[in-house]
């Protein structure tokens, strides 16, 4: 029994967390997380009890791309760690800061595979390869340290999800060692001079310049929008750097990276400014063609390997994007800039000319979406409009679309992370895009979003199967198998949950539902038939 | 390419599947799997569906359950296995044979970080910790050799689940030989000079007491016949229950959670354990107490020395083991007092109930009546269930099974589906708490889509009751245990399954009769704070 007394290394870490700025905690208290909340009514933390673990896990996804903070979850040893280890690698192939905390068997059990409760022969192992760090706290001192480690991963590194595990007598163990509060200020790494310099006479060399921004520049809006501007250079921008540069940007060539013309125009230039990018597969390859690049190549990044990883650079920097971008801006005054807004127009044009017809109705269906709801924020999972989303719909700003099909491409996404969204911004909209198929992943999560009330319209894209992959097969000569699946009556469903639910059929209905939707006091499933929505 | 002379990796992997003596996958294609897809076309091998690979692992766990034969569950790379690993883990916990079947990134981008879709850093090195050996082909001939491994594993060893995983660009190459089945080795047989000393012992125990757990699940008969010739009570691990039926009279069921199971354990002199690791989780005490001797008979060789040092350490498969044993005991007097203290502790177990305990007992109590006694019971974990392992008896292994090792939720009901699907035959049903059920509740579409007749007890008592009670217990403010759950009633038949609440015994038994002859799962909604259940 715990000597109520004595603070506990539990009871630190909820203060601790609080120190640091945390608000919300993801979790489902199990026998070896109680301890946990023993500190936590004392605290402002708001926690929040999904359905599943991986919900959590795509919950604080959803809060830390709108916020651009983590939010911790709390998860028990073995199954809460495996039941999220989906959602940290999707935050970890999309650098999406995340705390996991979690509680591992005893300090002198580990590793003697007893067949303890919830025992695995190396719970850390299991993790390790999902996060940027992951970390068995062997004694109460290690606490405050490990925190700051997060916290400096977080602060000042290419984010991803953290992994912290206390064993349960560590939980219980009398937190007398442990530092109170945070660590001061963290500032990022900035550019070298002499780097800046390089870079510039790279630039200024060029004749047919080219610049990719990525994820990594999702904080730097404003430099890169001075930076573009001041080079006069054709931009285009990852599904993660939606909005660096707003819609409507002359210079922007929004998100169509993937696409031949675009594609031509890179592997034409003789300098590519890539920032904050892996230039990697799930956004620049959708058709046939390939990202080839011809030219020199300015790398700019946090991580120093991303620096390397798919184009090798002809100089590299490490640092801070928006650092970067505001030194070149300073050190290129006197720049002569080019005017690239006739080439972006008509690259635009080509670009939006070849694409197949359903891309360019699925990009349209997403913006009647922000047409209707102004401001929304677009959450998607892995499913038909969001591909084409992906390449045509362009934000007022960043953090405003994001979806699973990028990097790790998992499916049941959408909806979670879409709640962890509206839990963070409650007065923005935020609207879940999600497929038949994707939905039944997380489909309990419906029951969440009824409990806390939250007002987000769920747009699901009903082609009553796994699309995708039925298109593969066909493409591929295979007699389908597994993907005309039985679909359920979504709307009942979402009424058995306590949900508000509604089909529609013409576009009429659907703005109407949609304005409903978001003006309501809880969930509401909007069904969308595939066939019906194609011209909207 | 794929041309029509040859057959790719693919289709010659689920050729050999076939050979193997597979008949269902559990899992979810996509694009990285399409290769296995286009061989499945081909085949005899049932693909099933689920809703999550989450759902397709315990698929296939409730298979290998149910039929004693490796379940094999098929997903793509990244997503796909690392929602499959819970199952996994859970089937790696309680020593499960699981085949996860997967495809990986092309192996030209193996662990270059390169962003490609579904990449994790190591695909194996994530399931590594949960496997016997998880292991990836980098070419077309690995293939058969890897699968010789997997089932050589389930054949003899411990059985754990095993995962192979075949990169997109293999799975295209094209396959110039034939692949065949090897001999597969069988378990080790105990030596004669062990079996002597063990039978020594247990000749001249005062008071023996057997222990069983999973691994015993073969050798049930041989573990009665010497229970009775030595008059020694026998105790089931979670899943040991019922490997001596839970009504024969030197059974204690699966009843070590209870106090005077583990005092009676005490006075034993002699302890037979086969094929359990005396864990925690089927006691829920960190240690027990074990003065005894204890005979440990296992064919994990690290099982011998681990809590609980073993007298005699005998390597070798259960079966033949207890069989060696009762064929080498000679003359022994059973001890007569057995039977009448095994009675009396099995009276005991009804009473010191608590409130909750009581009416698990009432519903437990009708269940067992209204069941058949072959029903295979696949449950979730939840208080009901947990009263259960005491007192719901069984009367053959692998009747009564929950996670108890891993101890996770959800398992239940796409566990169920699994062992539906393994023996088609034979009646099944689960029983799965409110706040458990929501993990996997999707599958309930899964269930409406295969057409299966399966009684599902949704025992409902409005929150993480289990969690709530350590809560109240230590003294914390409950957080985050009492959740708003769904009409269960609107959301089954929403799922396109049956569903009804009952609020009597015999509405409980009626209900269950007409679930057995449905042509879709029954979600059937008991409710803990109910009046007849007072
Ligand atoms: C966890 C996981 N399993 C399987 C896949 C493979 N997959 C990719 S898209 C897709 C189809 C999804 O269907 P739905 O959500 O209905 O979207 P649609 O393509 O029909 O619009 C599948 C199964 C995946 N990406 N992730
Ligand atoms: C994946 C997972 N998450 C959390 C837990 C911790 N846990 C154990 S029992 C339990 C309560 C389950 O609630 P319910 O299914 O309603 O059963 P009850 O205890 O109420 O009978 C929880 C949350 C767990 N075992 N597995
Ligand atoms: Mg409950």
């Amino acid at each position: 029994m715990v000597d109520k007394r004595v603070k506990t290394c539990g009871e630190a870490l909820v203060e601790l967390l609080q120190a640091y700025g945390i608000e919300v905690v993801f979790g489902i208290p199990g026998v070896h997380t109680v301890e946990l909340y023993r500190g936590l009514p004392n605290t402002r933390l708001r926690h929040i009890t999904p359905r599943h673990e991986q919900g959590a896990g795509f919950m604080a996804d959803g809060y830390a791309r709108v916020t651009g903070k983590p939010a911790a979850c709390f998860i028990i040893s073995g199954p809460g760690m495996t039941n999220i280890i989906t959602a940290m690698a999707q935050a970890y192939s999309d650098s999406v800061p995340m705390l996991v905390i979690s509680s591992v068997n005893n300090s002198h059990e580990l590793s003697l595979g007893q067949g303890r409760l919830h025992e695995l022969p190396s719970q850390r192992e299991l993790v390790a390869g999902v996060s940027v760090f992951s970390h068995t706290v062997a004694r109460p001192d290690e606490l405050d340290q490990v925190l700051a480690r997060a916290f400096a991963v977080f602060d000042s590194a290419r984010p991803g999800p953290v992994h912290i595990e206390l064993p349960l007598d560590v939980i219980t163990a009398p937190a007398t060692f442990v530092g109170a509060g945070a660590i001061g200020k963290r500032y990022r790494p900035g550019p070298s001079r002499a780097a800046i310099a390089d870079a510039v006479a790279l630039l200024k060399a060029a004749e047919r310049p080219f610049i990719v921004l990525g994820g990594g520049a999702q904080n730097a809006a404003n430099e890169a929008r001075r930076l573009v501007e001041r080079l006069g250079v054709r931009t285009a921008l990852t599904v993660n750097a939606k909005g660096v540069l707003a819609r409507g940007h002359p210079l922007s060539l929004g998100s169509r990276l993937p696409q031949k013309p675009v594609l031509d125009a890179i592997q034409a230039a003789d300098m590519v400014l890539a920032i904050g990018t892996e230039l990697g597969e799930t956004d620049t390859l959708l058709f046939d063609d390939q990202l080839r690049i011809n030219g020199q190549v300015i790398r700019v990044d946090i991580e120093p390997e991303q620096t390397t990883r798919n184009v090798l650079p002809s100089m590299s920097i490490c640092a801070d994007a928006a650092l970067t971008m505001q030194a070149l801006y300073d050190a290129l005054a006197d720049f002569n800039p080019f005017d690239h807004r006739a080439v972006v127009a008509e690259l635009r044009r080509a670009s939006d000319g070849l694409a197949p017809a359903a891309y360019r109705a699925h990009g349209r269906f997403l913006d009647l979406v922000a047409e209707t709801l102004p401001d929304v924020i677009i959450v998607g999972d892995s499913t038909q409009p969001v591909y084409g989303g992906n390449l045509f719909y362009e934000t007022a700003g960043p953090r405003r679309y994001f979806n699973s099909s990028t990097g790790y491409g998992t499916l049941g996404y959408g909806l979670p992370a879409a709640l962890g969204a509206k839990l963070a911004l409650a007065d923005t909209p935020v609207v879940s895009l999600i497929g038949d198929g994707g939905l039944q992943f997380t489909l309990a999560e419906l029951a969440t979003a009824v409990e806390l009330e939250l007002a987000v319209p769920i747009l699901v894209w009903n082609n009553k199967g796994y699309g995708e992959i039925k298109r593969y097969m066909v493409d591929r000569d295979i007699p389908t198998i597994g993907v005309d699946i039985y679909t359920p009556d979504f709307i009942a469903v979402a009424r058995g949950f306590g949900c508000l639910a509604t089909t529609v059929s013409t576009r009429a209905e659907f703005i109407e539902a949609l304005q409903d939707a978001d003006s309501a006091s809880k969930p509401t499933l909007i069904d969308i038939p595939e066939e019906l929505a194609l011209d909207w | 390419m794929h041309t029509e002379a040859h057959l790719n990796v693919g289709e010659a992997t689920i050729k050999l599947l076939e050979q193997y003596g597979v008949d269902t996958v559990f899992g979810i294609p996509g694009v990285h799997t399409l290769e296995f897809c286009r061989g499945l076309n081909k085949s005899s091998i049932h693909h099933v569906q689920a809703r999550n690979e989450q759902g397709a692992g315990f698929m296939a766990d409730g298979y290998a359950r149910a039929s004693g034969k490796p379940g094999v569950a098929l997903v793509i790379s990244g997503p796909g296995v690392t929602n499959a690993l819970t199952a996994v883990g859970q089937a790696y916990a309680d020593s499960i044979p699981m085949l996860l079947l997967s495809a990986d990134a092309a192996s030209y981008t193996l662990g270059k970080g390169l962003g490609c879709l579904h990449e994790v850093p190591s695909l194996t090195d994530t399931t590594a910790p949960l496997t016997a050996f998880s292991a990836i082909a980098m070419n077309a001939e690995e293939v058969p050799l890897l699968l010789a491994r997997a089932f050589s594993v389930f054949s003899s060893e411990r059985p754990r689940p095993v995962h192979i995983a075949i990169p997109t660009d293999v799975l295209e190459m094209p396959v110039e030989t034939d692949w065949e089945v090897p001999e597969l080795p069988m378990r080790p047989a105990p030596t004669a000079k062990k079996i002597e000393r063990a039978c020594e012992l247990l000749r001249n125990a005062r008071q023996p007491m057997i222990c069983v757990g999973g691994g015993a699940c073969l050798a049930g008969d041989a573990i009665t016949k010497v229970a009775e010739r030595l008059g020694a009570a026998v105790i089931g691990s979670i899943n040991g229950k019922g490997i001596v039926p839970d009504t024969h009279p030197l059974s204690l069921s699966a009843g070590t959670v209870r106090r005077e199971v583990q005092q009676y354990l005490q006075q034993a002199d002699v302890v037979l354990a086969v094929g359990t690791e005396l864990s925690e989780v089927d006691s829920f005490e960190e240690t027990l107490e074990i003065p005894g001797k204890i005979i440990r008979i296992d064919i994990d060789t690290r099982k011998m020395n681990d809590i609980y040092p073993s007298e005699v350490a005998i390597i070798g498969g259960a079966r033949a083991s207890c069989e060696a044993i009762a064929n080498r005991l000679g003359e022994v007097k059973a001890r007569a007092e057995t039977v009448t203290e095994v009675a009396r502790i099995r009276r005991e177990f009804r009473t010191r109930l608590d409130a909750g305990q009581l009416r698990h007992c009432k519903v437990l109590d009708v269940l067992r009546e209204a069941l058949p006694d072959e029903t295979i019971i696949m449950a979730d974990v939840c208080q009901l269930v947990y009263t259960g392992t005491f007192a719901f008896d069984v009367g053959k292994p692998r009747l009564w099974n929950y996670p108890g090792g891993y101890c996770t939720l959800g398992s239940g009901l796409p566990d169920a589906i699994g062992a539906r699907l393994a023996r088609p035959e034979t009646p099944v049903v689960t029983f799965a708490g409110d706040g458990g059920f929501m993990f996997t509740v999707q599958e309930l579409v899964t269930g409406a889509e295969l057409g299966l007749a399966l009684p599902i007890i949704l025992w409902n008592n409005e929150g993480l009751k289990q969690i709530q009670d350590d809560m109240i217990l230590r003294e914390i403010e409950l957080v985050g245990v009492t959740g708003i759950n769904p009409d269960f009633i609107a959301l089954a038949q929403a799922c396109g399954c049956h569903a009804l609440r009952i609020d009597s015994a015999e509405g409980l038994v009626e209900a269950i009769n007409t679930a057995f002859n449905a042509d879709r799962p029954t979600v059937i909604e008991v409710r803990e704070r109910d009046p007849w259940l007072n």
